[in-house]
């Protein structure tokens, strides 16, 4: 594998005593769509506008594509970039700030910009003071998407779309995969993460405190798992993996699977199963569990 | 697990929203209050401290309160044998704009200004609606020029001056700051965002300074002086006749507008404005292709309201300048008396280099109010997207310097033009040539401006446009009363306006010029060091 698209080492920043990121060391490849979670204030967008050089890292390094991320001018030129809370100039029209961050922008492909307007319903005569949120968001994603730009840096940009737009912005993203493009995408939609991202990060805290796909992740979680029998059921007491058994009725058990599941599903085979249903947690419980940790 | 620990009576009675709204508004102009409360107070208090007495016989004397030249720049010179009448024509002017000034500015962005940053959207969710918050603001901001007035008239009567014109001239100061308060507040009503607002507050502003110049200097027109809040104020005559019927409508029409702003306030949404917003409209691509392109299109239109107004300034001075230089021509001894306070008078050319150094003022201003808008873009989390592209800090920042630079040439070359344009309608002779180098003149000292307003970018961006505008308005105002108190010439040295020639009478101060514009490129270097290592706001 070449390069990578996005790359920390031991990347901290402090804000007077707040240490808002603790030593953060990531690698995002080429083509990955890496979905960035945690809870409010774990250091998500502090850790993007490091990457972006918009704040100075306290310590630690950061590269795009191999390059310095503080060296805007040449790192930003592979990289567009959709802010958590877009602001524009009030006066401006949608279609005029859209033909200023073309211009100024990494290049822009306008017939894709054109098709995105058009997708995202967006009015680009109206000035952007009259715009909602969502549709200074959609102004940013069109931005964004039209350049092309190898690595799309989007910090939590569906939160204001409705649930329409929000379907777009996923086809966006999965045609900016077929690409080749990479996305690095903040986001409190687990939904949207699970549905278009390959592997997730957790912080929290300011910490990383996991990174994997969405599949290992949920491996590393209990799977749900409800049997009935045609005999009588077996006894999984014991059976590696095993956990919190519990018999519904003559010949029904319930349990929870954690890691391998060749054990438990060589015992049940083994009583003769009438019907099974595995249930794999959501990412939502998989979160919460994470994002729980640090309440403490 | 704290939190769940006393689950009832936990929460605490909130106070009145009023309480909490006022508290707020409060904290917002505290700092401002003070320092404009002390300028008004401490430099009348030290003009009428300082005041000798000038041996005028009163020949003299009415023939300078018939002069429409001095009229029209000074105000009609009212009691000047006496220490107040002398500080009130001395400073009066000065002061009554930066109370008026300040108390637009700090209207509009109390109000419109924290509803533009969306802060009013959490702040009116509460119990409090959009009319009391406006209210509430509004009227915090009133006690200011309310303290100010009535520190001044203490001030000067502590410093010796008869208590009557004291107290009618700090009740002056008082009304034409509340007048400029109800005038933002009614504004930032209007219109859907601050510095459209800012702009037709200052309109006025400037509207009633031209009026109450013409109403000064032309016997025929004196009735326009009640149709402005300056004129009004000079209507007063304290330590003469001292009239309170101009005050009565001042304050009157003050209230007005402020009641109209509140009622207008109740009529609008969050946000909204009662001018309404422009709708759709066909994409104006003009100056949209660089990042230098940008910041001249967002000059632009700041630039062409400066322009008008001090256009419109210098082209009155222009009109009375034959006049102003036959009558010092004619009178010897006031020349020999501007001189002591600080002018160098007796001709045209020597009328026009000093009104010329006034140039440095506004041009100052503006620059620093460039800058500060380019520091407002960052805190409203604008410069965001554009700092997402390759767009380095450098380039942005010099973009906007170069911008605002190119725009402070334009607007000294409008003042010059516009000199020599009114100048020659009334055939005084002063060659445009001459013009243009008397205004070009004080480019080191709006470069000063830009390079106090830079190096705040850099280390204190909160600051950017009260630094910016020190060099300007604090240099001069310094200067002011070194003149009026007679201070030792090292004092008044510290003000860059000391290091002004006289052009077009002589030659340019280039030494002078070199060392500030080489102190204005050192605040620029060191203000951009400070900008490319610090944090943005983004
Ligand atoms: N400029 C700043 N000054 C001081 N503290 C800051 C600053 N910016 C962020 N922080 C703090 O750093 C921490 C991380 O903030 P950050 O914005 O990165 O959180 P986040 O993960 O993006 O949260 P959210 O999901 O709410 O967007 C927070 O505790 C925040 O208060
Ligand atoms: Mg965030």
């Amino acid at each position: 594998m070449g390069v990578a698209a996005l790359c920390t080492e031991n990347l901290s920043k402090r804000y007077g005593r707040l240490l808002a990121l603790d030593d953060l060391t990531l690698d995002v490849a080429p083509g990955e769509v890496f979905g960035f979670l945690g809870p409010n204030g774990a250091g998500k967008s502090t850790t993007i506008r490091l990457l972006l050089g918009l704040a100075r890292p306290t310590s630690g390094r950061a590269w795009v594509f191999g390059g310095d991320a503080a060296d805007v001018a040449a790192a930003h030129r592979r990289l567009a970039y959709v802010p958590a809370d877009v602001a524009l100039w009030p006066r401006m029209t949608g279609a005029e700030v859209l033909d200023l961050l073309g211009r100024i922008g990494p290049g822009v492909d306008t017939v894709y910009r054109d098709e995105l307007v058009e997708r995202f319903a967006l009015d680009l005569a109206k000035p952007a003071g009259t715009y909602s949120t969502g549709n200074r968001q959609k102004v940013a994603l069109v931005a964004a998407f039209a350049t092309r730009a190898p690595l799309l840096v989007l910090d939590e940009p569906t939160s204001g779309l409705d649930p329409l737009m929000e379907l777009e912005f996923r086809r966006a993203v999965a045609a900016a995969r077929d690409n080749g493009q990479t996305v690095f995408l903040s986001s409190h939609q687990l939904a949207e993460v699970e549905a278009v991202c390959d592997r997730v990060g957790i912080l929290s805290a300011g910490r990383l405190v996991e990174v994997a796909s969405v599949a290992q992740l949920r491996r590393l979680h209990r799977t749900e798992v409800a049997a009935t029998f045609t005999g009588a059921p077996p006894d999984l007491t014991g059976v590696p993996g095993v956990d919190g058994l519990h018999s519904n009725g003559a010949a029904a058990v319930r349990f929870t699977l954690n890691g391998p599941p060749a054990a438990a599903l060589r015992a049940l085979a083994d009583a003769g199963v009438a019907t099974i249903a595995v249930r794999e947690p959501s990412l939502e419980e998989i979160f919460l569990a994470y994002y729980g940790q640090d309440a403490r | 697990m704290t939190a769940v620990a006393a689950p009832a009576a936990s929460v605490t009675p909130a106070p009145a929203p009023g309480r909490a709204l006022t508290a707020l508004a409060v904290r917002q102009v505290r700092r401002g209050a003070l320092t404009v409360t002390g300028i008004c107070a401490g430099m009348s208090a030290l003009v009428v401290s300082m005041y000798e007495s000038q041996a005028l016989d009163p020949a003299a004397l009415a023939a300078l309160a018939r002069n429409p030249a001095i009229r029209t720049l000074f105000g009609e010179p009212v009691a000047l044998g006496d220490p107040g009448g002398f500080a009130v024509w001395r400073t009066g002017v000065v002061l009554s704009v930066l109370l008026a000034v300040w108390s637009f500015l700090a209207a509009t962005r109390i109000t419109r200004g924290e509803e533009d940053a969306g802060r009013w959207g959490l702040l009116l969710s509460g119990r409090a609606a959009l009319a009391d918050a406006v209210r509430g603001h509004l009227g915090v901001v009133t006690v200011v020029p309310l303290v100010a007035g009535a520190a001044t008239a203490a001030a000067m009567i502590a410093a010796g001056a008869d208590v009557a014109g004291s107290v009618l001239h700090g009740t002056g100061l008082a009304a034409v700051g509340l007048f400029f308060v109800a005038a933002g507040g009614l504004a930032a009503q209007l219109f859907g965002d601050r510095s459209a607002a800012n702009g037709a507050a200052a309109a006025v502003l400037v509207l009633g300074l031209l009026a109450r110049m013409v109403g000064d200097g032309v016997p025929a027109l004196s009735w326009v002086r009640w149709l402005s809040p300056f004129g009004l104020v000079a209507l007063t005559r304290p330590f003469d006749t001292g009239r309170g019927l101009p005050l009565a409508v001042l304050v009157f029409a003050a209230a007005v507008l402020l009641a109209l702003a509140v009622r207008l306030a109740a009529r609008r949404d969050v946000g909204g404005s009662i001018v309404p917003a422009a709708g759709g409209r066909p994409a104006r691509t003009a100056l949209l292709g660089s990042v230098p392109a940008f910041a001249v299109r967002r000059t632009l239109r700041p630039l062409a309201g400066w322009a008008a107004g001090v256009g419109a300034y210098f082209l009155l001075i222009g009109l009375v300048a034959r006049s102003m230089a036959d009558f010092l021509a004619a009178n010897p001894q006031f020349t020999a008396m501007a001189a002591q306070a600080g002018f160098t008078l007796g001709t045209v050319e020597g009328y026009a280099a000093t009104l010329f150094a006034l140039l440095a003022v506004p041009v100052g201003v503006f620059v620093a109010g460039r800058v500060g808008a380019l520091a407002a873009d960052e805190a409203a989390r604008r410069l965001t997207l554009p700092l997402a592209a390759p767009v380095t800090r450098t380039r942005l920042l010099a973009a906007d310097v170069a911008a605002a630079t190119g725009a402070a040439l334009v607007l000294v070359s409008v003042a010059g033009a516009a000199m020599w344009a009114g100048s020659a309608l009334v055939g005084a002779g002063l060659g445009l040539g001459d013009a243009l180098a008397g205004t070009w003149n004080v480019v080191p000292v709006v470069l000063l401006c830009l390079g106090a307003a830079v190096l705040a970018l850099g280390w204190a961006p909160r600051a950017v446009a009260a630094a910016g505008a020190v060099p300007a308005v604090g240099g001069f105002l310094w200067l002011v009363v070194a003149d009026s108190v007679g201070a030792p010439a090292w004092v008044g040295d510290v003000s860059p306006f000391a290091h002004l020639a006289a052009v077009p009478v002589t030659g340019p101060d280039w030494p002078a010029a070199a060392v500030m514009t080489g102190l204005a490129a050192a605040g620029v270097a060191a203000g951009l060091a400070g900008y490319r290592r610090r944090d943005l706001t983004t």
